[in-house]
């Protein structure tokens, strides 16, 4: 049985990622190319939009990944406010940019899809603005967390915030159904969906190489993070080249 | 506007993100490590 405890050891955790991190670049890389050729050079062109739909073989994904990363972010958060764990918070500060990242990509690609098939660039729609109140959560969770003195302070104020707002995401997902909404319903959901067989598979061969390459930045992320906060322990100075 | 500068705007700015995530992810790391060779350094000088 996997001794987890073992693993939550910041000096472990530090070699481990470092393994592993290099394997979910090149998985990402690998289910990225293969999204990317089914998307762009075999999967059908749009009856009504025509090529400018393929824009969703990085909105949707990086959509979801925004979403789901920030409810890791916060159960990493509630972990380290409960059990005063290290390393969740520092897991925590670790998807952060990746998660605002993504964030970031699902409203410009929002946007450049937006204005050919709607007129705009931008709407005052209940999808977009709970997107954006994500992005600015994240940001505020970077802020905060990298306000105070004292790490531990700074992972305390930004868990607690990363909790209150993860009553977005339902608000996010939701907001299509809630609203009378520019923003089009979901194309897949636990039902089922309407696309073809091969958008679909584009769609879910990108998320999946989005999903690899969170991992594989949040464990590279995660080291330096260990190497900043663990700087004056003995491990991390033998880390270090020997001085001459 | 063709399509293809939607397109391009999009895939091009994820690409541009990726990458400058992944620069920025190596800065921090030398930058850790810069910061643990400095303090031993002046740990030693003392």
């Amino acid at each position: 049985m996997i001794n987890f405890f073992y693993f939550a050891s910041p000096s472990t955790f530090y070699r481990l990622a470092g393994r592993l991190s290099p394997w979910f670049f090149a998985l990402a890389a690998i289910l990225g190319v293969a999204g990317l050729y089914l998307g762009l050079l075999v999967a059908p062109t749009d009856a009504q939009q025509g090529e400018v739909y393929r824009v969703i073989f990085i909105h949707v994904p990086a959509a979801w990944m925004s979403m789901f990363l920030y409810f890791v972010m916060a159960c990493y958060g509630a972990v380290s406010l409960t059990f005063n764990t290290r390393l969740a918070a520092m897991m925590a500060r670790a998807l952060a940019p990746t998660g605002a990242m993504f964030t970031f990509v699902a409203l410009w690609t929002g946007a450049f899809w937006g204005r050919p098939t709607w007129g705009t660039y931008w709407a005052n729609d209940a999808r977009m603005i709970s997107e954006l109140i994500l992005l600015f959560l994240y940001f505020g969770f970077m802020a905060l967390a990298n306000a105070f003195e004292d790490p531990r302070r700074g992972d305390r104020a930004a868990a607690l915030l990363a909790l209150i707002g993860l009553v977005n995401l339902p608000i996010i997902y939701f907001s299509v159904a809630w609203w009378n909404t520019l923003h089009q319903g979901s194309s897949v959901n636990f039902r089922g969906t309407s696309m073809h067989r091969t958008m679909l598979a584009a769609m879910l061969l990108m998320a999946l190489s989005f999903w690899m390459y969170s991992i594989g930045t949040a464990l590279t992320r995660v080291r330096a993070v260990i190497l900043e906060r663990e700087r004056r322990t003995h491990w991390v100075r033998e880390l270090a080249a020997p001085l001459p | 506007m063709s399509h293809a500068f939607y397109l391009w705007m999009s895939y091009g700015a994820t690409a541009v993100a990726v990458a400058a995530e992944i620069v920025l992810l190596r800065m921090r790391r030398a930058q850790a490590l810069a910061r643990v060779e400095e303090e031993k350094d002046l740990e030693a000088q003392d």
